[in-house]
């Protein structure tokens, strides 16, 4: 109740520094639409601009560098390799499964590293661009961690009890202009019972884009972009929050490092 | 000189590269003292024949060694689990480890020895006091993580946690 109250509140926050957002994302802030009146050339300098701030990063591979940010090794001291039993592995992990070691499972760190860069990637583009980022974890040993690395990169995140409509009855349970969030990433994807995290379907049926750490007992199908690894450990936990942090403050330093330079 | 010959190979084709070594040195002693001539003579002459053969093979024996070990292999993900102490130690049951109290509730300690799963141990009666967040402890692991198929499930039920008996404080000076 209080969570939901809260996420309300945050949304409404947000609600102006959107607006503003969604205007340049049309190419035309509210200063040059009066101003596109007098002089069509400037106008027209200005949209330039936008697009290339939109679209140039588009066309990078690794636009942001990330792949500095992390190497094999790292993930390996996290113990991001380790999985569950055998016994409770989820079969559509097994795909991303290095082998079994004496019944324990052993995830491939080279696919992850590939998926990991490409989630990081995609979440640096979707901040770059101003999106909402929620992040999502039932684990009630890392909820402070999360809740922490959240607020520290300027974004959102829900660690409590989720409810029925959050996203799919949105307009109805908060404001009819409440906005949703761009892309949610899944810390965990298991809820307390050990069952999907309803939030993955909730954002597969709204059109939001997911990120997932998926470890080998979870279901990674509905993920867009999921990351084979470890979600227990808290050495782990702490290196993808830490990740993650980076790549959104990285991505948001980038974009205002660049409107400052189109405003010179 | 050729029965001794004869008793040497045969016993090397059976074991490894030692014998070949000791069969090698006990032929060119065996060469050095006919050929009574310089030792510059014998130097000079080109080797031929098992000289010449195993030459070739430990040359080629020591460029795969130094293909196998370049720094790119080394830091590969099979390379790294290989060497790994996880894997190295094989099965967790009766195995020695020392483990970092990392949370405290009361008398329950959480010890955190490196893999996947932290254990849960009661605190001893002797000593109590000393089992503070941040000591070295002593674990005997039983199990990495507890996990058991009940009936009618279809997949294993996980407690999240690692079994392991404590044993005691770390005794002697850390390492600096």
């Amino acid at each position: 109740m209080a969570a939901g109250v809260l996420t309300r509140v945050r949304q409404a926050l947000r609600g102006p520094r959107l607006a503003a957002a969604l205007f340049s994302c049309h190419g035309q802030t509210l200063s040059s639409a009066a101003a596109a009146v007098h002089s069509p050339a400037a106008a027209t300098i200005e949209t330039d601009a936008t697009d290339k701030i939109l679209n140039f990063p588009l066309t990078q591979p690794d636009y942001f560098h990330l792949s500095e940010l992390f190497s094999m090794k790292d993930l390996f001291d996290a113990r991001v390799h380790l999985g569950h039993k055998k016994g409770c592995r989820h079969a559509l992990m097994e795909p991303y499964l290095f082998g079994c070691r004496l019944d324990m499972d052993i995830i491939d760190l080279e696919q992850t590293v590939d998926h990991l860069q490409r989630a990081l990637n995609f979440t640096a583009h979707v901040a770059f661009r101003g999106g909402v980022v929620l992040f999502v974890s039932r684990r009630r040993q890392f909820a402070h961690l999360v809740e922490t690395t959240a607020r520290d990169c300027g974004e959102y995140a829900h660690t409590r009890y989720w409810k029925g409509g959050l996203l799919t009855n949105a307009p109805i349970q908060y404001n009819p202009g409440v906005r949703l969030p761009d892309l949610i990433v899944f810390l965990s994807t298991l809820n307390n019972v050990f069952r999907e995290h309803v939030g993955i379907r909730d954002a597969a049926k709204m059109n939001i884009p997911t990120v997932g750490i998926v470890d080998s007992n979870c279901n990674p199908s509905l993920i867009s972009y999921p990351v084979p690894g470890n979600d227990d450990t808290p050495a782990a936990m702490e290196l993808y929050c830490r990740l993650f942090k980076m790549t959104i403050k990285r991505a948001k330093d980038k974009r205002r490092q660049m409107e400052l330079l189109k405003g010179i | 000189m050729a029965s001794l010959c004869k008793v040497m190979i045969n016993v090397s084709s059976r074991s490894s590269l030692p014998p070949k070594q000791c069969v090698f040195a006990t032929l060119r002693s065996l060469y050095s003292s006919d050929a009574s001539g310089g030792d510059d003579k014998h130097t000079e002459r080109p080797k031929s024949g098992f000289a010449a053969a195993y030459n070739l093979h430990s040359d080629l024996q020591q460029s795969g060694e130094r293909r196998m070990m370049s720094p790119r292999e080394e830091s590969s993900f099979p390379a790294l689990l290989r060497q790994s102490v996880l894997l190295q130690m094989g099965p967790a049951k009766g195995k020695i480890a020392i483990g970092k109290i990392f949370h405290i509730v009361n008398d329950d300690l959480y010890v955190d020895f490196g893999g996947k799963f932290h254990c849960v141990c009661k605190r001893p009666a002797v000593d109590g006091e000393k089992y503070q967040r941040g000591s070295k402890v002593r674990l005997r692991l039983e199990d990495l993580e507890l996990t058991s198929r009940f009936l009618g499930a279809t997949t294993d039920t996980t407690l999240l946690e690692a079994e392991a008996t404590l044993l005691g404080l770390l005794e002697g000076k850390p390492k600096e």
